[in-house]
């Protein structure tokens, strides 16, 4: 089970509540207690399932399915613990991020199927900021993967990290690593770019239909997802699993790997609320410029060096 | 292919019911279509049925934000028309009531557009800092929301000399707030990218279809009932008025910035110059026939009460007219040709307050079958 | 525009001119006369109606438009008996006047001639069509 679904969806969960502490704290008030999360999902899980009428049934009721699916595929193909995955196979970035790809596209299905103008609206902005965060994201990968003489195994990058201190550390990829933080607030649909799911536009976007324990599947997906990109980052660019040794006490790597993924959600969390969220056309013009070239930059500076 | 979306009657941009149909194409507005009457609550024959007395609590409920100032503009017509003047203490008084409550209101919008595009963050801190107006008006009127201080003949209770200290404090305090708001909303980029160029009301259009209060001040009218037709202590405290010229909804974030900045500076010179006397007059029980037309400067704009008396301790006719009501034809020119994500924060920039708009007259029980027809409206809209 | 120039733009259009307090005028005039007023009011840059109030006087209803003369308000009544209760749109004088007219057909049930849009304003759709709230008979 580790690290199946009890350890994502846990870690998941408790990195949404902190997200949530920390927000409350950022804007003066409380904020929920840290298990929150778990209590909000629990909750849904009890509730009436409902499908609307007007919905497509078949897509609305399997894209949640989908979405969590892709998602623990992902976790499978992470290293965590080690610099060996659960799974892995040639070409794993790629595998990654395609995988990564699919929760978007089931939104965007459900939105659709949703038989909602909200729904409508919230997919076709969805799908235009997919063509913007996704270059930044894909081309920083790939500066990273690069590095490593193109080698699309993630652990022979979390190796050559191990021998080689942190991607970050080089000159070449701190613009890689800065584009792919933005790219992935735009992935996370997280202010200045939840745009797809503006609350007080477009009450939910494409996931306004939903209710009970669909939309409980969907927040533990979205909330793993929270966890899961965090990770690939760390993986590609932070460091990945590393083991130590202090004090003579062996901490294994997941340790370590958790608390790097939690300071890059900490750091999403600061973004999020410091920001108002854009319009979409300014979302898309804004990633075409500024994380793509960024990332870009590193590609060249790496392929050429 | 035009495509209609519906805006409420419940949706979380709109705190009140209403409903627009926008017609879009993609993400452009191209049609906007605004049904009102979702709170119609019967006041305007509420107020022939009862006393002056009764009638001034109704009118302050009209509005949960602009309460003072409602009872303040009846208060103003009848007093016209029974031919009464209240004793100078009053007036002053009335002046840092209607003051405190402009202070509320632009806050409490302040936080409700950050929240409109998106950023919670700002919505917080200012309702934060709304929490020191709401305060103020308990301090010295005894509640935080219905405060209003006015009466018919005078003012409904005297500020003490031992609370203007605290008074003092708070204002000092608000005022180092706002100052650093204005400073993060006129250089934060986000704030500047949704609200800039956003929701633009030319001067043409604003004078045409007689826009009121900020949302007319910031697109170049220069409008201002408290100037152009002093009541109360108005007269004897000068103030500035701020006018923008941009017309769009960071001009009119501006706009009610500054005044915020303006209010706190009018109730400290309110405040030293606040002669000591009585605070009420008697007022007649019945009042002869006349008619009289009583404004004031709401929060939101131009506030009117026409009332026509009959002899009797009823009024014959009560005519009201909120500056939400007035701004209305003004959304249709904002919205066209804009895009969907700004239908929030473009609504919200004229702060419009369903309650107000919606108070003319249902007589018996109709407004249960309003709610049905809500539901079936929807329904229709659906198919 | 203060009370007094005011109440001499008005004088040739309309009747019972009065002057009340320092700065409010009011004035009746009739339906040959008032689009004539209030063109003469806008020409003279004066284009903001605060309002239109519709006040049943048993016989007749006065229709009253409310205009901001600058220093000054503006009370302009017309009357229109109940047997002919008809009048024509201002909205292309004023192009506010749009709502307010809306309202005053469906709460007194004035027949507001060319206007763009008359529609229901506050009324519910199935409330029954001839029944006027602010009418005096609708009273209990």
């Amino acid at each position: 089970m580790f690290p199946g679904i009890l350890f994502a969806g846990a870690v998941g969960l408790l990195f949404a509540g902190i997200d949530r502490k920390l927000t409350g704290h950022m804007q003066n008030r409380i904020g929920p207690p840290i298990w929150q999360e778990f209590l909000d999902v629990g909750k849904l899980f009890g509730k009436e399932d409902i499908t609307p009428t007007a919905a497509n049934s078949f897509v609305f009721n399997c894209a949640p399915l989908l979405c969590f699916g892709a998602i623990m595929a992902v976790m499978l193909l992470l290293p965590i613990n080690s610099s060996q995955p659960v799974l892995t196979s040639v070409g794993d970035l790629i595998v990654i991020i395609y995988l990564l790809n699919i929760p978007a596209v089931c939104m965007m299905l459900a939105g659709y199927a949703s038989g909602c103008p909200f729904g409508t609206i919230g997919s076709s902005r969805y799908m235009v900021q997919l063509l913007g965060y996704e270059l930044a994201f894909i081309i920083a990968a790939l500066a990273a993967a690069a590095k490593v003489g193109w080698s699309l195994s993630l652990s022979s990058i979390v190796s050559y990290q191990a021998q080689n201190g942190w991607m970050v550390s080089q000159v070449a990829l701190i613009p890689a690593a800065i584009a792919i933080l933005i790219a992935a607030q735009g992935k996370l649909l997280r202010a200045p770019f939840d745009i797809p799911e503006a609350e007080s536009e477009i009450v939910h976007g494409s996931l306004t239909e939903y209710s009970g324990p669909k939309l409980g599947i969907l927040r533990i997906a979205y909330d793993i997802e929270l966890f899961v990109v965090a990770a690939v980052i760390v993986v590609l660019f932070f460091g990945g699993p590393v083991p130590h040794t202090i004090y003579g006490i062996y901490i294994p790597g997941v340790v370590g790997f958790l608390i790097k993924c939690l300071g890059i959600v900490v750091l999403s969390t600061v973004i999020r609320n410091i920001a108002a969220r854009l319009r979409i056309d300014q979302a898309l013009k804004f990633f075409w410029t500024f994380p793509t070239l960024l990332a870009a930059i590193s590609l060249f500076l790496v392929v050429v060096t | 292919m035009t495509f209609i979306i519906p805006i409420g009657p419940q949706h979380p941009a709109l705190e009140e019911p209403a409903h627009f149909r926008i017609e879009v194409k993609g993400e452009e507005i191209v049609g906007v279509d605004l049904r009102l009457g979702y709170n119609h609550k019967g006041i305007e024959q509420g107020l022939s049925d009862r006393s002056y007395a009764h009638g001034l609590y109704l009118s302050a409920r009209v509005c949960g934000i602009c309460n003072s100032t409602h009872s303040l503009a009846f208060t103003r017509a009848v007093e016209s028309v029974a031919g009464i003047e209240c004793p100078d203490r009053a007036r002053y008084i009335r002046v840092i009531d209607a003051e405190l409550e402009r202070i509320h209101s632009h806050l409490l919008w302040a936080g409700v557009a950050a929240h409109e595009i998106g950023f919670t963050t700002l919505f917080m801190l200012f309702w934060r800092d709304r929490e020191l107006s709401l305060d103020m008006r308990e301090l010295l009127f005894g509640q935080r929301i219905y405060a209003s201080g006015t009466y018919l003949g005078g003012a409904r209770v005297d500020i003490k000399e031992k609370d203007i200290p605290q008074l003092i404090r708070t204002l000092n305090k608000l005022e180092k707030s706002v100052k650093h708001y204005i400073d993060v909303c006129t250089s934060d980029r986000t704030i500047i990218a949704r609200c800039s160029g956003v929701g633009v009301l030319k001067k043409k259009d604003a004078r045409e279809l007689c826009a009121v209060g900020p949302t007319a001040r910031a697109s170049g009218v220069d409008f201002d009932i408290r100037r152009d037709d002093p009541y109360a202590a108005y007269g004897e405290i000068p103030f500035d008025v701020i006018v923008e010229q941009d017309g769009d909804v960071f001009a009119k974030v501006v706009v009610r910035l500054r005044e915020i900045l303006e209010s706190i500076d009018i109730i400290r010179q309110a405040i030293d110059a606040m002669p000591k006397g009585a605070i009420r007059t008697k007022f007649p029980e019945n009042v002869p026939e006349n008619e009289a037309v009583g404004r004031t400067e709401a929060p939101r704009g131009e506030l009117m009460y026409y009332v026509r008396s009959n002899g009797t301790n009823k009024p014959e006719r009560v005519r009201i007219r909120t500056p939400s009501y007035a701004n209305w034809p003004s959304v249709r020119p904002m919205l066209v040709g804009g895009t969907i994500a700004d239908i929030p924060i473009v609504v919200a920039s004229i702060d419009p307050c369903f309650s107000c708009t919606d108070r003319v007259t249902i007589i018996d029980t109709k407004t249960g079958k309003s709610r049905i027809m809500t539901k079936e409206e929807l329904r229709r809209l659906r198919k | 525009m203060n009370a007094n120039e005011v109440a001499q733009l008005i004088k040739r259009y309309a009747d019972d001119v009065k002057i009340v307090g320092a700065r409010q005028v009011f004035a009746a005039t009739d339906k040959e006369r008032y689009i004539e007023a209030l063109t003469a009011l806008v020409d003279n840059d004066l284009r903001h109606l605060t309002t239109i109030t519709g006040v049943d006087r048993g016989d007749n209803v006065d229709v009253i438009y409310h205009i901001h003369c600058g220093e000054s308000l503006l009370n302009l009544k017309l009357s229109v008996p109940k047997t002919s209760l008809e009048i024509e749109t201002v909205t292309d004088i004023f192009p506010g006047a749009t709502l307010y007219e809306r309202e005053l057909m469906e709460m007194l049930g004035v027949q507001v001639k060319g206007h763009p849009d008359p529609r229901r304003l506050f009324l519910p759709d199935d409330w029954p069509a001839g029944k006027f709230p602010l009418r005096k008979e609708a009273k209990k």
